[in-house]
Order: C-alpha cells, then structure tokens, then sequence
C-alpha cells in the first residue's frame, strides 16, 4: 500500500484548500449568497474503507461527478445529502427532485467543480481540463463506488481530498472529492516538491 | 446473527448457519453471490473492475478474474460441492447517465464475471443487474436467501430462503 508522508497530506490539503477557496468563490457568485469552506480532510485510505469514511453507504445523495482529462487524469465528486439538495435548489428558485432540480444542481456542480480544477491545474503547473458533469441520486455508497472504480485500476488505495462549502445562512453544504489516477498523486506530489 | 459486510474488492465466505454478507451500495461494482444450496455453504465478493490486465499482485480481490476463482476455492474449502455451485448476480449499473466510461464498467463487469462462472460450469439463477440504481445484496448463509434493496426501497427476495435439502 502507497504511504504518504505528513508533510505531503499537508501539502495535498492544502491543495485541496485553495482549489475549494476558489469553488467557493464560483459557488458564491452564482447563488449570491456567502460561502465558507471548511477545512479540507486529505485521506488516503485502502479502497474498502473509502466508502465508510464518507458516511452511511446506503443513505441517499446527488452526485455531481466531472472527470478530468490532460496532465492528470481523474475524478471530481461533489456530493449532496437530500436536504441539502432541496436548500441548494430554493436558492436557484427551482424545485429539487423535478428535472430543473437535477439540472440546477448538475449546473452547480459544474461551475463548481470545473473552478476547483482550474484552480488545481495553475497550482501545480498542469494541463487540466474538466469534462462535462453526469449526476445521479441514488445510495451514497453507489455514486461513490462507481466513481472509484473508475479510477480504480493501478492500486489499492484512494486518495480523498475532501471539503465542504458552507452557504451561509442557509446552513446547506456541498461536500467535495478529489479522486486523482493513482499515478497522479506522485505527478501532484512532485509538482509540490515534496 | 453476524453481519459480515463485504466492501469493495473484498470477498468473505461462510457455513454457518445464521450469518449474513452483505455488500451496501453496489453501482458498477458486482455482488457476486456462490451457493451450494445442498450443504448451506455461500461466499460473496464485491468485484469492482472487470480485468486485472495480468500483472496485478496476488490478491487483488478487486478484478473479476481474481475474486471468481478465489470465491469458489474459499467456498469449495468450506465444504461445499464444485459441481453444486450456483451464483447470483447483483449490480452492474450505469450510475451516471452521461458517462460513457462508467456504463462501460458496470456492464464489462458483468460480462467479465458470466465469463469466469461459464468457465467454471457455474449456473447463474438469479439476477438483478444493469439499469441506473444502486443496489445492496445479503446472503443468508444456512436458508440459501438473497435479497436485493434498491435506494429508498425495501428487501426484496431474489433467491427464495428454503431449508438445507429442499429445492429453492
């Protein structure tokens, strides 16, 4: 199993810390309201555990998920608990769980997670490019098995990058998941010098 | 009663009556359920990915062509009976309506995993997989019960329990 160093989880956190810094800030612009970011949890755990780690596998959540294309491929996951969903879609003015539900939060996703990886990709001096977003509501443990197992191929372990923004106020957040190639995680490490 | 959860990449088997393995939340990923129904033996694995591509290291429970031919070792050292064998299948999803790569995944396991249990002469008799939802799996070892739950849904059986001896 591939080990990483404290001082490269800190540097992979704070990553994760700037990237969600400047989703935030998209995130902020299109529901016009603030938003605050948690502090990122960097974790490198084996496969099995991964699910577990992000809470109950067989609750219900929206997925937004963007693959990313260039230097370093992978995943970016954004993930919603129902509630939160229904606050994100009352801000858009739109109904959640109706198709301009789905879509409004697809739209989020997007902008989101597009500026999390344009953000990553200046950081460290790589060619990042996100696809366009698919989304899902389903069992939390589904959507992110499936974005694991497509990244899964070369080892054991996923590196989770994750943190929540915070739309004030409502008290409504959007948790967030980097899922790089397992290669990628040495290119960003290298990158960083560390 | 002993839950026994089966995560991604992993497998369990067991003769003892009154357990339970369970796989939670199964998208593209295949629940892989072996059952000698004559001798109350199951196993399962939670198969994430279709090929290992032939140099991964020993273990890598993961890859169908890893975890079907461990499954049936592990089931078959327990007690139970090559040619009794059965499997269930649950799974296989396309999570993401868009995605291309992850429909691929969910069907490529599926037919990744047919293809293991045709080589072994295993008989698949029951089945819920493909679509868009997830899914969870339990294995009631002893009544040879499977049963299936989709989001927001209740436990359904696929496999009906019956006693040891009786034809299901």
């Amino acid at each position: 199993m591939t080990r990483y160093t404290d001082t490269q989880l800190d540097a992979l956190r704070e990553l994760a810390n700037i990237g969600s810094g400047t989703a935030s800030t998209a995130l902020s612009g299109m529901l016009g309201k603030s938003v605050d970011i948690s502090v990122p949890n960097a974790f490198v755990l084996p496969m099995a555990e991964a699910v577990g780690s992000i809470g109950d596998a067989e609750s219900e959540a929206t997925g937004v998920v963007l693959g990313i294309v260039g230097d370093m491929p992978g995943s970016v996951l954004l993930l919603f608990t129902p509630k939160d969903a229904e606050l994100m879609c009352g801000l858009l003015g739109v109904e959640a769980g109706s198709e301009y539900g789905i879509s409004a939060l697809m739209e989020i996703g997007n902008i989101v997670g597009a500026s999390y990886i344009n953000a990553l990709g200046q950081m460290i001096g790589m060619d990042l490019e996100p696809t366009p977003p698919a989304a899902a509501t389903d069992m939390l443990g589904a959507i992110v098995q499936t974005v694991l197992a497509e990244r899964a191929g070369a080892g054991d372990v996923a590196l989770l990058l994750d943190s929540d923004l915070v739309v004030e106020g409502e008290d409504c957040s959007v948790s967030f998941l980097l899922v790089p190639d397992q290669g990628g995680v040495e290119q960003m490490l290298e990158r960083l010098g560390v | 009663m002993a839950e026994t959860m089966v995560r991604m990449g992993e497998l369990a088997a067991s003769a003892v009556a009154g357990d339970v393995l369970v796989s939670l939340g199964l998208g593209s990923c295949i629940g892989l359920a072996l059952l000698d129904r004559r001798t109350g033996i199951a196993g399962l694995a939670h198969v994430v990915l279709p090929a290992s591509g032939g140099n991964a290291p020993k273990g890598s429970w993961k890859f169908a062509d890893f975890a079907v031919p461990e499954l049936v070792d592990r089931v078959v050292k327990l007690g139970a009976r090559r040619p009794m064998l059965e499997a269930v299948l649950v799974g296989g999803a396309s999570m993401f309506a868009v995605s291309k790569s992850s429909l691929e995944v969910g069907q490529r396991n599926e037919a990744a995993v047919r293809e293991l249990l045709r080589e072994q002469r295993i008989n698949v008799i029951a089945k819920e997989t493909g679509g868009s939802r997830g899914r969870t799996i339990r294995v009631y070892v002893g009544p040879n019960k499977v049963t299936v739950k989709e989001a927001g849904g209740t436990e359904k059986p696929l496999l009906a329990g019956a006693t040891a001896g009786v034809n299901a």
